[in-house]
């Protein structure tokens, strides 16, 4: 799997270069998106990829790390890096409390249960009106300065998100090549039979989706002070969770470096959209998700197994002795 | 209370979809928004009172279901269960931003003679349009539940359900009972849409209130069963008209999606369903 890190090290490298070259704040822009929701795609790809528990409300997550930070920031003036830890106490609660509780579901009834707990949170955060100001979402002073995340230039940000990127890519092969990874891999080939053979195929799945939780979150947190307003019906949305899980779906699930490169498809797709169908609102969130829906329905029937799988079987099937 | 029978007619669609097919289908409510559509353009455009438009809509439905049976669900019938689900999310995204594109945002409303109209059973004021809804959505309900439970197509796919092996080796065309089921389901879906649109705004993401209300009356019935569907969405209707009455109307949705949850942790299966149905995934 060393093509893998290749990959890896040239996609990060290339993002950590970026900012000495181009200057244009579109295309910093698009690269710190590239690199958020990749890493949002990995924590999606955590528990849905590597530990089978696949979720349609991870958006509950990032929204809980969002609004965890934004409500310390306006409230109680706390610096958005102690709203970032905060969000991850939460999620991490929240991740193994929605873990342990619907453990024994398994396929639709866990996707059920994951968007019933998005929705409520939904609910909570547009109606409790009085703490989370409901539906009318916080807007995120800005505040210059690295300890309030507030920075003139795209420059910190795309060091930043690259960060995380690169956080997140570590957490995913540490999954790939750890013992706690093939007891995670075994649990999600064939639950009963890794269960049988003594390993504990619950805590395994618990564990995993508080990872997960805890990734998206920071996701969250830093995404709200980058763009600087949280909207509930955004933010806890199933259609962010749809994101999350389609740019690992279409770079590859279960795979380290798939996440990364759905991201800069479906991110690239988007910013292009953006650029060509400007100013129309409606117009261009239609069309780009009516592309995105369909991509999501074709990719799942001709190529389950993403870019960097169907890559991976393509460079095998040329290539024999390389080692898979 | 009264939508207890839409909330029926959704979840019986459903639940018959994930009973012969094992496919949850997150797209229905987006066919209900497209029920909801047809009645207000039949109405806007040629002047066509919803009721008259729910005679044509339901074999409009019934062939758009066969069409998106042909086009997207034949592919993956025999796909893994993340495969079916996104395929029907990517459907569900796709059909809500298609009505986005060509009919926007906006709220629209259909407004036919009777829509102020109430009638009054003692001391209770109701609605026409709620009225009609809930009996033509029962009436429509009992049909399907008469046609699987006495029509030779219905027992054919009752058994598919149960055996899909067994069944195909009998000689049953499964994949035409798929086609069927599924178009079926649709039409249970576009109905409720033309349905409800004398009562709800018409919007692209109309559909979204109403199916997230029918996974919670399906999962309370047990998913795959009908019966269950039914009683489960009065007990919805019922928590739903009790709990705005005592928390208020901004909370209850709250209400009901713990009710969800406390469901799939004490009862996956439902009050009906099989036990460990969950824990199979089926």
């Amino acid at each position: 799997m060393r093509r893998t890190d290749l990959g890896a090290i040239v996609l990060f490298g290339a993002a950590a270069l970026a900012p000495l070259v181009v200057r244009n704040a579109f295309l910093l822009d698009a690269l710190i998106l590239i690199l958020l929701w990749g890493s949002l795609a990995v924590a999606w790809n955590v528990a849905g990829g590597y530990a089978g528990q696949v979720s349609l409300g991870h958006s509950a997550f990032f929204g809980l790390g969002a609004y965890a930070a934004a409500l310390l920031g306006t409230r109680w003036d706390v610096s958005p890096w102690i709203g970032l830890i905060v969000g991850v106490a939460l999620s991490t609660g929240a991740g193994l409390a929605l873990g342990y509780l619907s453990n024994r579901l398994r396929g639709p009834y866990f996707v059920l249960a994951t968007i019933a707990f998005s929705q409520v949170l939904l609910i909570v955060a547009s109606r409790w009106r009085a703490f989370t100001q409901g539906s009318e979402g916080i807007p995120v002073p800005f505040r210059p300065g690295v300890w309030t995340l507030g920075f003139s230039d795209k420059t910190p940000w795309v060091y930043i998100m690259l960060a995380l990127a690169v956080f997140a890519y570590l957490v995913q092969r540490y999954l790939e090549v750890s013992r706690l990874g093939y007891l995670l891999a075994a649990v999600r080939e064939d639950e009963d039979a890794a269960q049988a053979l003594g390993v504990p195929s619950r805590w395994l799945k618990v564990a995993a989706v508080a990872v997960s939780a805890a990734l998206a979150s920071v996701g969250g947190t830093l995404w709200a002070q980058y763009v600087g307003f949280v909207d509930p019906f955004y933010v806890f949305s199933v259609d962010l969770s749809v994101r999350f899980a389609l740019a690992a779906i279409i770079g590859g699930v279960g795979t380290a470096l798939g996440p990364f490169l759905g991201s800069i498809l479906i991110t690239t797709l988007e910013t292009y959209l953006r650029a060509t169908f400007g100013g129309i609102g409606a117009g261009f969130i239609g069309i780009y998700l009516i592309i995105y829906g369909t991509l999501l329905i074709l990719v799942v029937r001709f190529v389950p197994e993403g870019l960097a799988g169907g890559l991976a079987a393509r460079l095998v099937r040329r290539a024999p002795s390389t080692p898979a | 209370m009264l939508l207890a029978g839409v909330y029926a007619l959704v979840a019986v669609g459903l639940t018959l979809i994930f009973g012969v097919m094992r496919v949850v289908n997150f797209a229905q409510g987006e066919f209900l928004m497209l029920g909801m559509y047809a009645a207000f353009w039949a109405f806007t455009l040629w002047a066509f009172d919803p009721y008259v438009t729910l005679v044509g809509a339901i074999p409009l439905f019934f062939l758009v279901g066969l069409l998106t049976y042909a086009l997207v669900m034949r592919g993956v019938i025999r796909a893994s269960h993340n495969v079916q689900i996104f395929t029907t999310v990517g459907l569900s995204i796709a059909l809500q931003n298609v009505a986005l594109v060509l009919w926007t945002g906006d709220f629209r409303f259909v407004r036919p003679w009777y829509y102020s109209m109430v009638l009054h059973f003692g001391t209770t004021a109701f609605n026409v349009s709620q009225v009609v809804a809930f009996v033509v959505a029962l009436a429509l309900t009992a049909a399907l539940f008469a046609f699987m439970r006495w029509s030779y197509t219905g027992r054919v796919m009752r058994a598919t359900a149960q055996d899909r092996e067994a069944a195909s080796l009998m000689g049953i065309d499964t994949d035409r009972v798929y086609a069927l089921t599924w178009a079926i389901g649709i039409a249970c879906a576009g109905a409720a849409g033309v349905l409800v649109a004398p009562i709800y705004p018409v919007y692209p993401t109309a559909g979204l209130q109403f199916v997230l209300l029918a996974y919670v009356v399906v999962v309370l019935g047990g998913l795959g069963d009908m019966a269950g569907a039914l009683l489960g969405s009065l007990i919805v209707a019922g928590v739903e008209v009790g709990g705005s009455y005592v928390i208020g109307t901004a909370w209850k949705e709250v209400l009901y999606f713990m009710l969800f949850i406390a469901i799939l942790l004490v009862r996956p299966a439902g009050l009906f369903g099989q036990r460990g149905a969950e824990r199979l995934g089926m």
